[in-house]
């Protein structure tokens, strides 16, 4: 299986490897938070509590001693005595508040008020309690208002350090609930990104999924057209019959490359110049399928068509090639060539293209030569023209480069080649062309399209002239019978 | 142009097919020195249309720039396969790099 469907999921569980921390931190966080700001909220109503009892007591203690000092009654004293004995307490209390707040200042105003206290314990409620009616009366009691004055603005003064704390414990617990908000908004953006990330990948990949199945259809398609159009083509042009004559006997076969459409850029054409000549082509566009085709036809258009007025193998060679110039066609390569049967001649030129075989009654097949620019590439070309004079019974045998190159080594090719031609001539069948191409290919396979022309003169007859049984006839009716095999 | 304008030497190697078509038409493409241009094929078995092709247009344009231009040949079966194309004519063909060289060190058009 592809490891990429299995993407999204990687990517999800890394994602969700770092929202699940975030969130568990900024839980136990804000747990923490929560908790240490309730306690400091009960530390600082305890202390505002204290601390104004602490200054109650102050004020019974000196509402008592003053009330005693003026009535002298015992009575007075009990407030005083309970606040003397509570007092302390408080102030502990209040200290360890203060603390435990933090608040240094409030700690020291404290301990001033503790001292203050005490101050004013010994030197105006312990005087006035022993002697109730000193004669510095007056003064004491002058000292003792300032005294708990100063008490009073120390409990003021630590009044103020915790209201202090208070505001700043406020804005510590804004500043806490933004951090909250931040770690929530974090977490749905990231669960959100996650979901974005899924769903986008889920219409991804069922899009790709939806376009390749609608590529696949449409090469399908393609490849289905482009095979009706091939094997139109192929009938249409490449199996016309070829002519049946008594003088030259063809034969001919034509296999596509197997794993190409069924349509190359390979040909031949046989035509009937005269009673004895007849003009032949094997050509070969580069390239398959389709297009190379298309240019095939053409270019076979092309040099057969001007033919009749022409055949000259080297001048048709050189008209194809203007015209395909012209065209801006693909290369193409080409031998042609007129088989004289009164004369037993051929005449031929090569326009980059493999050379003729000829095999001779008793002898051993040999390659003609060859040479000359292939078609369609360079303005100015000039072609040399071979003749060949042979004798009754030779063949000739054209044939695209499919048939030599199947193994990229030519030289190899060739004596392939040859040891095919010989057996045939040997053996005599009428299918020679499909003969050669089985002896090749009975063991190798074809990379590439393979057209295979034998021309052949009919053998030397005893007691008849083989002129004789050469001419006569003319036009013979195409289609009268195929030598083509497949 | 003489011989002081920098060889453009192109080489390929091995069996040159359509399969190869890309690398064919980039290599196949002379540079813009206009020095003299030594096209390597001393390491190839084979060549289909692709390269004859290409070869033909390099020819081509080499004549169009006046630059010199040389082919050199180590495999028969290449050389065989340049025969049937008809390059033997269109090119100057060696079968060894010192000749080449010292053709293309020789001043052109003459």
């Amino acid at each position: 299986m592809d490891a990429k469907p299995l993407r999204p999921l990687f990517v999800t569980a890394l994602v969700l490897a770092l929202v699940i921390p975030i969130l568990v931190a900024g839980g136990v966080g804000v747990r923490a938070y929560v908790r240490s700001s309730l306690h400091v909220a009960e530390e600082i109503r305890t202390a505002r509590a204290t601390a104004s009892v602490l200054l109650r007591y102050q004020l019974d203690e000196e509402t008592g001693v003053r009330g005693y000092a003026v009535t002298r009654e015992r009575a007075f004293l009990q407030p005083y005595r309970e606040a003397r004995e509570l007092l302390p307490r408080e102030a502990a209390e209040l200290g360890r508040a203060l603390r435990e707040l933090g608040l240094r200042d409030g700690v020291a105003a404290l301990a001033d008020a503790s001292a203050t206290n005490a101050l004013w314990l010994r030197t105006v409620a312990a005087p006035i309690v022993a002697r109730p009616n000193p004669r510095d009366g007056n003064a004491l009691q002058r000292r003792g208002k300032a005294l708990v004055d100063h008490v009073r603005a120390d409990v003021a003064r630590i009044q103020t350090a915790i209201l202090t704390r208070e505001a700043v414990i406020d804005g510590d617990t804004e500043r806490a609930i933004d951090r909250i908000n931040l770690v929530v908004l974090l977490a749905v953006v990231l669960v959100g990104g996650i979901g974005f990330f899924l769903a986008s990948q889920q219409t991804r990949l069922t899009r790709t999924l939806a376009q390749h199945q609608r590529e696949a259809a449409q090469l399908l398609s393609a490849y289905e057209a482009e095979k009706r159009v091939a094997d139109t083509l192929k009938d249409a042009f490449v199996q016309k019959p070829l002519p049946v004559l008594d003088a030259v006997r063809f034969s001919a076969t034509y296999t596509p490359a197997a794993e190409e459409a069924k349509v190359g850029g390979d040909w031949y054409d046989v035509v009937e110049l005269d009673a004895d000549r007849v003009l032949f082509v094997v050509g070969d566009v580069a390239g398959h399928g389709i297009e190379a085709a298309v240019a095939m036809v053409r270019a076979r258009q092309e040099l057969v068509s001007s033919a009749v007025a022409d055949p000259d193998p080297a001048s048709l060679l050189v008209r194809g090639n203007a015209q395909l110039l012209g065209q801006r066609a693909r290369m193409v390569t080409a031998v042609c060539g007129i088989a004289d049967a009164r004369a037993f001649r051929f005449t031929y030129a090569t326009a980059g293209h493999p050379p003729p075989v000829l095999v001779e009654p008793g002898r051993e097949p040999r390659l003609l030569e060859c040479g000359g620019m292939p078609l369609g590439l360079l303005p100015t070309v000039s072609y040399v023209e071979h003749t060949v004079q042979s004798l009754p019974g030779a063949m000739l045998v054209l044939y695209t480069d499919g048939a030599l190159e199947h193994s990229h080594d030519v030289l190899a090719g060739e004596r392939i080649l040859l040891d095919a031609v010989a057996g045939v001539a040997r053996s005599g069948v009428a299918d020679a062309a499909g003969a050669i191409r089985d002896a090749i290919f009975s063991e190798r396979t074809a990379g590439d399209d393979v057209a295979i022309l034998t021309i052949a003169f009919a053998p030397a007859k005893r007691g008849r002239g083989v002129l004789a049984a050469g001419v006569a006839r003319g036009g013979d009716a195409p289609g009268a019978r195929r030598n083509t095999s497949r | 142009m003489s011989s002081q304008s920098s060889l453009d030497v192109i080489r390929l190697a091995g069996e040159l097919d359509i399969a190869r078509r890309d690398e064919i038409r980039r290599a196949l493409q002379p540079n813009d020195a206009g020095g003299p241009i030594l096209v390597d094929l001393s390491e190839v078995t084979y060549a289909d249309s692709t390269v004859i092709a290409g070869l033909l247009r390099l020819r081509n344009d080499a004549d169009a720039a006046q630059r010199r231009i040389a082919l050199l040949i180590g495999d028969a079966r290449l050389t065989r396969l340049l025969q049937y194309a008809g390059l033997a004519h269109a090119f100057t063909v060696f079968d060894d790099r010192a000749s080449a060289l010292t053709y293309l060190a020789g001043s052109p058009e003459q």
